[in-house]
């Protein structure tokens, strides 16, 4: 007869689980090819140690200085700040955490308080609470120092502050899980994130427009801010200093209210967990279509110049573009871009009194600036792959039609973004000198066909799998960043000496003539090179295997 | 003497200390259904990415349909089709994409590749998802699908790691028929299971590795006969694998050990 094991403390368990969290980080890394991530991480964990510490003192310093100077509304200002960093940081950097499927502990045998006590637990290992505890602990001494009297009801406050952000913080966690389970709602998560980010951009200029207006609408709202956790909590402080129990508990009263209902609403998540909820997306769809598929592709081949290996690629490659939400939100990027930087910097728009940068240097500018993010993801361009890599190597192929392929369709997709660009450029702040309009789209042509060759190396020699739709653990290779970065550098700065020559010599077709000659160059050193490139897959083919089918 | 579908000398492949493959010599005989055997972590798989050009050899050389793989290898994949551990599916395409694409990089012209893909997707009953995206098919259907992409060509080795692994009765039933059908028509099948009732219901000859080393290789009654059992001719698959693999005694895990649980 086996054994039957004990039942194990909450506690035991809640150590286990930190340590399994460890173990998981300390094992990434343990990886030949994290080497590279461990320094960063160190470096990470530095700055990220100064960043605490440093802010631990100006919160020390903002609630002594709000108590000893009897401006008791504004602690509020500091709970506001906690609260948000606390909320938002997680969601802000998913992709720095080691991955840990917390739903994963059900298969041990755990009650359902188990499960929650350690669900919570496990919040408040991330970086955003420990820094938050650390920040909240410095305000309580900033306070106490400031009225020694108030620490007692400092403490409770910041207990409960402490509890309800962890108990919030969770609940958004496990929604955000439920959510970002399927793969469709996780890519369109991912793309309003980026272009909510990419948005922010456009407040500088529409506060500018309408800060005026929109400043009485802020103010109508602002009371309304009032009832929420970080405003109680400041309200509940400054009543205990103001000698009014009343408030104090009034507002205290609402603090543990919003604890108990966001409690509620955690117990209630953990229970559907704890129940074997499905969230993610299932080998069968419940519907489907059925319906042959014959008769749909026989038309003249629209690629019919290439061999058939390389228009099959590019075939899958455009498949793949379509089907990343990400891809697609890069693609939006440019011409936003270029609009957010010709509304602040350039052209004929009033917030620069009509005396913005000359099209002359913005175009070329803004061009380098889109090849910069553009070409970015060519330097790990197999990340999306998977053990669909193993098809190149299996196949009667060599791996030039791989590469040949990869880079046509990526230089479709720059062509097609360039264009878009252009014509942006040319509404909103109009075309440079016929001269420096011939040099830039030459230098385009060296610049991208000079960095295809190093990306195409850096591709096959530091390959990182990277998944579509998901957030955690997407990093590329340190070294193909490091790549990635030396290259844009050399290729700007040489594109930049040459631009200015015109200037310099009084010639203002030289620039032209020699990014004509540097475009032949890169064009002839890029066929050049699949051959060797060809070789090199050869050689390195069972790190890309092993590091995309992983 | 027969035409030969794979031959291998001294095939050997290290990992640092670690030798995985230790000097092989395979033959097998075109139009054979072969079945490779071994305890996990033998070296089976890493001697199919060997065969088929997933892995280079440490040293040692091979011919497949006579055309030596390292002088030749776009000239030997052109004849062989495979379906590899994990199966090397993009996920992002749904199945007709993916076996037009796969019928494209083996050169087939867009018409063939088209009518194939349908009968392929018909056969293995995967036509009525046309929009779905191989991500979302069950482990079955993805297999299903990689064994469609590793024939849609007509290779004349079929190298299949796991082929029936996850796939249901009725497909199986229909795969083991296909399969049965192409060693008929000369295609030769070399074939990993650690189903060894299947690997004894299908496979004329088998070849055993153990610890990297190739301890037998021959037909199934040429196996049974080079081991004394009382049973002779009725010796099962299973009785010889084991016979062959736990010779030393050091494989038989020690039930005594667990008796914790009995």
């Amino acid at each position: 007869m086996a054994d039957v094991t004990q039942s194990v403390n909450v506690f035991e368990q809640i150590r286990l689980v930190a340590g399994l969290r460890w173990r998981i980080l300390r094992n990434s890394l343990r990886k030949k090819n994290n080497r590279l991530d461990l320094i960063g991480l160190i470096f990470t964990g530095i700055f990220s140690g100064i960043v605490v510490i440093g802010l631990c003192f100006a919160f020390y310093a903002g609630a002594y200085a709000f108590l000893s100077r009897g401006r008791l509304e504004w602690m509020a200002l500091l709970f506001w700040g906690i609260f948000l960093f606390w909320q938002l940081f997680p969601v802000f950097v998913a992709g720095f955490g080691a991955s840990f499927e917390f739903r994963t502990l059900l298969r041990f045998p755990l009650n359902l308080r188990a499960f929650y006590i350690i669900g919570l637990a496990y919040g408040f290992a991330d970086f955003s609470a420990l820094a938050s505890i650390c920040w909240l602990l410095a305000m309580t001494a900033g306070a106490a120092v400031a009225k020694p009297g108030v620490l007692p009801a400092m403490l409770v406050i910041v207990a409960a502050f402490i509890l309800l952000n962890a108990t919030l913080e969770r609940l958004i966690g496990s929604w955000l899980e439920r959510l970002l389970a399927r793969r469709r709602t996780r890519e369109l998560f991912l793309g309003l994130f980026v272009l909510s980010m990419v948005s922010l951009n456009f407040l500088s200029p529409l506060m500018q427009r309408y800060g005026a207006s929109a400043r009485p609408v802020f103010l109508r709202v602002l009371p309304y801010f009032a009832w929420f956790p970080p405003s109680l909590a400041g309200r509940a402080l400054a009543a205990i200093i103001r000698l009014q129990p009343a408030g104090f508990l009034l507002n205290s009263a609402l603090l543990l209210l919003y604890l108990v209902l966001f409690s509620a609403l955690l117990w209630r998540r953990f229970a559907a967990q704890y129940r074997g909820e499905e969230v993610s997306e299932t080998a069968a769809p419940a519907r489907t279509a059925v319906r042959p598929i014959a008769g749909k592709d026989h038309g003249p081949d629209r690629l019919s110049l290439l061999s058939p290996p390389v228009a099959a690629v590019v075939r899958k490659e455009f498949r793949y573009l379509t089907r990343n939400g990400f891809a697609y939100l890069t693609l939006l990027m440019p011409p936003l871009l270029i609009m957010i930087f010709s509304m602040n910097f350039a052209g004929r728009h009033p917030t620069v009194g009509g005396k913005g940068v000359s099209a002359d240097i913005f175009f070329p500018g803004m061009m380098a600036y889109l090849i910069l993010i553009l070409m970015a993801p060519a330097y790990n361009s197999f990340a999306y792959e998977g053990r669909g890599i193993q098809t190149y190597f299996t196949a009667p192929l060599r791996f030039r039609d791989v590469l040949l392929g990869k880079n046509l369709m990526l230089v479709s997709v720059l062509s097609v973004e360039i264009a878009l660009s252009i014509a942006m450029l040319a509404w909103r702040v109009g075309l440079p000198s016929a001269h420096m309009l011939v040099a830039t789209c030459a230098a385009i042509i060296f610049t991208i066909v000079g960095q295809l060759t190093v990306a195409n190396w850096s591709s096959i020699t530091f390959p990182r799998k990277m998944e579509f739709g998901q957030m955690r653990g997407q990093r590329q290779s340190g070294m193909a960043v490091l790549v990635a970065f030396a290259s844009q550098i050399l290729m700007g700065g040489i594109s930049a000496v040459i631009l200015f020559t015109g200037n310099w010599t009084g010639n203002p077709w030289l620039p032209a003539e020699a990014f004509v000659l540097l475009a032949a160059a890169a064009v002839g050193g890029y066929f050049a090179s699949l051959d060797a490139l060809t070789k090199l897959a050869e050689e390195k083919k069972e790190g890309l295997i092993e590091a995309l089918c992983r | 003497m027969p035409e030969m579908a794979i031959q291998t000398q001294k095939l050997t492949r290290r990992f640092g200390n670690l030798t995985a493959v230790d000097g092989i010599d395979l033959q097998v005989a075109a139009g054979q259904f072969f079945g490779f055997l071994g305890p996990n972590g033998a070296g089976k798989s890493t001697t199919i990415k060997i065969l088929t050009g997933l892995l280079a050899p440490t040293s040692g050389s091979m011919q497949l349909l006579g055309v030596d793989f390292a002088e030749n290898p776009v000239e030997v994949k052109r004849q062989i089709g495979v379906v590899p551990e994990g199966m090397g599916l993009f996920e992002r395409l749904t199945g007709s994409e993916y076996l037009k694409f796969v019928g494209r990089m083996y050169g087939l012209d867009r018409a063939t590749t088209q009518r194939r893909s349908e009968e392929l997707l018909d056969f293995m009953q995967l036509a009525d998802r046309p929009k779905t995206m191989i991500a979302d098919y069950s482990h079955g259907m993805q297999k299903k699908l990689a064994l469609a992409a590793a024939v849609i060509h007509g290779p004349r080795i079929l190298f299949l790691d796991e082929p029936f692994e996850g796939v249901d009765a009725l497909a199986a039933g229909a795969l083991k028929a296909l399969l049965a059908r192409m060693t008929e028509r000369g295609t030769t099948i070399f074939l990993t299971s650690h189903v060894l009732e299947i690997v004894e219901r299908l496979c004329s000859h088998v070849a055993i590795i153990h610890k990297g080393r190739l301890v037998a290789q021959g037909s199934l009654e040429e196996l049974r006969a080079g081991i004394s059992s009382e049973a002779g001719s009725k010796t099962t698959l299973e009785q010889i694998f084991l016979s062959i693999v736990g010779q030393d005694g050091t494989e038989r895990p020690q039930l005594e050990e667990l008796s914790w649980l009995m």
